[in-house]
């Protein structure tokens, strides 16, 4: 308790050198732990020798510095907004990770979303053993519909790695679930993760260092498993690329061309979302209010939110769901961009003698 | 508070009053015996509230289950006042109940002379048989048939006596309406015997059903997915489109949200005539002279002042010739007119409409002589202006729900450009309303789709963004292309309120 005064003290002692902004964000902060504190499981950083252990006994936890790992933070970010989109007919917004799914309240809600069911576990509830027993019914339900193995998936997440928090549970188990449904998102590759684990040997503990991979490589193009005509044709095919470029140009423009828009090149401008906006628009005869996007879009968020807004748009038409993240539209990303133009393509190319594209 | 039946027949016309003015009651319901809210009070001899549902649109000639209509009771119980005031709003002065009578029948009957006079004055006819094959001349005393009489041939009636002839088939669709209408809220999608697909656009699918007897119209909104939270908004939302005590209002009745398929339905009355859009563009058959014309443009101008006046207003209803839906004016709706003796009971003789409405079109004079034609005997008409026969309802089953279509305008030629580029939040929405009102006459007077050749993107950016507007064509009188400019004014507070429209356009209207 003396080093924790110390801490108390340290910081105080500091305070004039802070921003006043950091200093009421800790304040809030530490309000809401205080406020939080007695529904959350206990388990504050007491460091390795707080733990008690029986003998040959294991603890795992993330080395500090692999918290830092920016990929691992891209995951976590990705993940945070998969889950956001899919909730927010619900009016929930997870902001942490770690603290918002331990409860299994979220857990249900997203595999409810996923799998359009209602998973029947009891309502909310503040007591530790109530949240684990949802938190139980929920992760069944979740093994059963991934299909994993018990034995396994106890190994990757388990009722009570997730509700003590363990990021590396909780991250195993969304990236899972993420997999399974083909979420449109792209997952960054090879993410790894440093573990610290502590034995008891012989009444001392004995700490090692392992690597444990979240993400893997090769299989995560494209956020989900398998590659499509594209990355062939990216790969092994580029002289047909431009015919197939050609084609989609065509038809973009045979449609922009009523609202007097041309678009001369496919790689550049499409990243606004204006002209992805106009062409769902004039495709499924309406028009979208000048006020639900940004015209002349001149910042990152606005581009981001025209696509968004197109993407929302071509799911409403009951296009098949772009695989592309809107990021990587607004990014210029070629691939993405002729995805998602060949979606739109594929659906509307109407009439004999319309061209089809030699893929 | 009392049953309203008993409100109105104890002359309480506050509470009437109060009760008319709830939007989810409908006045033109009628009680076990089907007497609506007018039957009773023209029986009770209640001027001000007859005057009161006058007013607020009660139908006129509806009848009750003997086929009584509402001045047949206040002949019969010696009201003049209230038959004078029935008479003025057009109603069916030789109109038949279940046993023949007429009106006359039974001012002569029960010795109103005064009543007797009036109703001869104003149409009655002296000779019409009843069941059993009297005339309202025998029901009198002696020197009451003989001044009718004379006063009968001086107004040039054929004397000669009219066979009874069982017209009962027509009381369906004069009948008050079926009170339940406007008492369920939730409805079981199992009820509804859906039937025949009518139609789908892209804001969802529409049926025909009956419920509970009535013909009804469902609509299945499209949606990719329903999800918890958008039922609890239909919940929320739908209910405020109950609105029954306006005439130029069409209610939603109700709606369900069956869960297996999840579905989110709306429920409305069955409209035979379709929308104006199909009435002024469609192949309806539907002749739209002038006069009609007018009145539409008076009717929506009505129903939207009523929405106007609603606190808080109803958001999301957006005015389109498509959101506005053509009905029979019940109203005014008279068995004797020929175009109901003609044989086809079903659909209201609409042929016979067209033979009455043409000539008019071509610019023959406003006289009604078909109508005075009566089984061959001549009627003297006090009125010789034709009365249109159908009216505008603004329906509000096309209502966008807050989560539907969000982001997307189907119909931008009727939005102003305010609305194209800002949200509602940000413009004064009834000035808005008025430009689309504007849109409408537009379409009334030239018979034309605003912008038919552009596609809705190409409307809205247009119309938004490079000052497109409709232009008006000559042809089109002063009066109306000043009022159609004025609505659309380019200065939102600059637009007229309904309120101001209104009387323009009656004006109009008389002296066109």
């Amino acid at each position: 308790m003396g080093q924790m005064s110390q801490w108390g003290s340290s910081k105080f002692s500091n305070a004039p050198l802070c921003p006043p902004s950091t200093k009421l964000s800790e304040l809030q902060e530490e309000g809401k732990n205080a406020i939080e504190s007695p529904t959350s499981p206990t388990l504050p950083d007491i460091g390795p020798e707080g733990y008690q252990l029986a003998e040959n006994e294991e603890r795992s936890m993330i080395e500090p510095s692999s918290r830092e790992n920016p990929k691992l933070i891209e995951l976590v970010q990705i993940l945070l907004d998969w889950i956001n989109d899919e909730l927010a007919d619900h009016r929930i917004i997870v902001k942490d990770i770690e603290e918002d799914l331990f409860d299994g309240q979220i857990l249900q809600k997203l595999i409810e979303k996923l799998c359009k069911v209602r998973v029947e576990a009891m309502e909310v509830t503040q007591s530790e053993i109530g949240q684990k027993q949802k938190l139980r019914v929920v992760l069944d339900y979740i093994n059963h519909i991934l299909g994993v193995p018990p034995l396994w998936s106890q190994h990757k997440w388990s009722v009570d790695s997730v509700h003590s928090k363990n990021l590396v549970a909780i991250l195993h188990l969304l990236v899972a679930l993420a997999r399974h449904f083909d979420a449109p998102i792209r997952l960054p590759e090879n993410v790894v993760v440093t573990l610290l684990v502590i034995q008891k040997v012989d009444n001392t503990l004995v700490t090692r260092t392992v690597p444990e991979e979240i993400t893997g490589g090769h299989d995560d193009i494209d956020g989900r498993g398998e590659r499509d005509a594209f990355d062939t044709l990216f790969d092994h095919a580029p002289d047909k690329l431009n015919v197939v470029k050609k084609t989609l140009l065509t038809f973009v423009n045979k449609h922009l061309m009523k609202l007097n828009l041309e678009v001369t090149d496919l790689d550049n401008q499409f990243h606004d979302g204006v002209f992805l906006i106009m062409l769902m628009g004039l495709l499924e005869g309406y028009f979208t209010p000048l006020y639900q996007f940004h015209v002349t879009p001149t910042t990152h968020e606005h581009r981001v939110h025209n696509v968004k807004f197109a993407f929302q748009l071509m799911e409403d038409a009951e296009l098949a769901r772009p695989k592309a993240r809107p990021e990587d539209i607004v990014h210029q990303d070629l691939k993405s961009t002729l995805r998602v133009l060949y979606h739109i393509f594929t659906k509307y190319k109407s009439g004999p003698g319309s061209q089809g594209i030699p893929m | 508070m009392d049953d309203i039946f008993t409100q109105v027949r104890e002359g309480n016309a506050f509470n009437v009053r109060v009760w008319l003015d709830n939007t989810e009651n409908d006045l033109n319901k009628g009680d076990d015996h089907r007497f609506s809210l007018l039957h009773w009070a023209a029986r009770e001899g209640r001027d001000n509230i007859v005057d009161m549902l006058i007013k607020r649109g009660a139908r006129i000639n509806a009848t009750n289950m003997g086929d009584d209509t509402p001045i047949h009771l206040a002949a019969a119980h010696g009201h003049r006042d209230v038959t004078l005031m029935l008479l003025h709003n057009k109603a069916n002065v030789n109109a038949i109940n279940e046993h023949g009578n007429t009106p006359l029948h039974y001012a002569c009957f029960w010795g109103y002379d005064q009543i007797a006079e009036d109703l001869v004055n104003n149409g009655a006819l002296v000779s019409v048989a009843n069941k059993c094959d009297d005339v309202p001349l025998d029901k009198c005393k002696p020197y009451m048939a003989k001044m009718l009489k004379d006063r009968a041939i001086a107004l040039g009636q054929d004397l000669s006596k009219i066979p009874f002839k069982d017209r009962s088939w027509l009381g369906y669709k004069t009948r008050s309406r079926d009170a339940v209408l406007s008492r369920y809220t939730g409805i079981d999608i199992k009820e509804l015997q859906l039937v025949g697909h009518i139609a789908k656009t892209h804001s969802g699918e529409t049926w025909r059903g009956s419920w509970q007897g009535n013909d009804i119209v469902a609509k299945i909104l499209s949606m990719a997915v329903v999800t918890d939270r958008n039922i609890r908004d239909f919940k929320e939302e739908f209910p405020k489109l109950r609105i029954f005590n306006h005439p130029n209002v069409l209610a939603v009745l109700g709606c369900c949200a069956p869960k297996d398929p999840p579905d989110l339905v709306v429920i409305s009355q069955f409209m035979p005539f379709g929308s104006l859009f199909n009435t002024l563009h469609g192949e309806s058959g539907i002749v739209v002279d002038q006069n009609q014309a007018l009145r539409f443009a008076i009717d929506i101008a009505r129903g939207m002042e009523f929405l106007h006046s609603m606190e808080p207003m109803i958001p999301n209803f957006i005015l389109t010739s498509k959101h506005v839906m053509i009905d029979e004016d019940l109203a005014k709706i008279n068995v004797d007119d020929p175009k109901y003796t003609s044989g086809d009971a079903t659909l209201n003789g609409v042929t016979c409409l067209c033979t009455v409405l043409i000539p008019l079109i071509l610019g023959a004079p406003v006289v009604s002589s078909t109508k005075s034609i009566h089984s061959g005997h001549p009627i003297p008409q006090s009125d010789p202006v034709i009365d249109e026969d159908l009216t505008a309802k603004i329906n509000m089953a096309d209502y966008r729900f807050s989560f539907h279509e969000k982001g997307k305008l189907f119909s931008p030629a009727w939005c102003s450009p305010e609305a194209l580029q800002k949200s509602p939040g940000d413009i004064n929405v009834r000035a808005s309303d008025m430009w689309s009102f504007a849109i409408l006459l537009w379409e009334l007077e030239t018979r034309e789709v605003p912008f038919a050749e552009l596609e809705a993107m190409e409307i809205g950016m247009k119309v938004a963004l490079e000052g497109l507007r409709l232009s008006i064509p000559p042809g089109i009188s002063s009066h109306m292309s000043r009022l159609m400019r004025i609505c659309m004014n380019e200065e939102p507070g600059k637009r007229p309120r309904f309120d101001m429209v209104i009387p323009i356009l009656e004006k109009m209207k008389l002296s066109g």
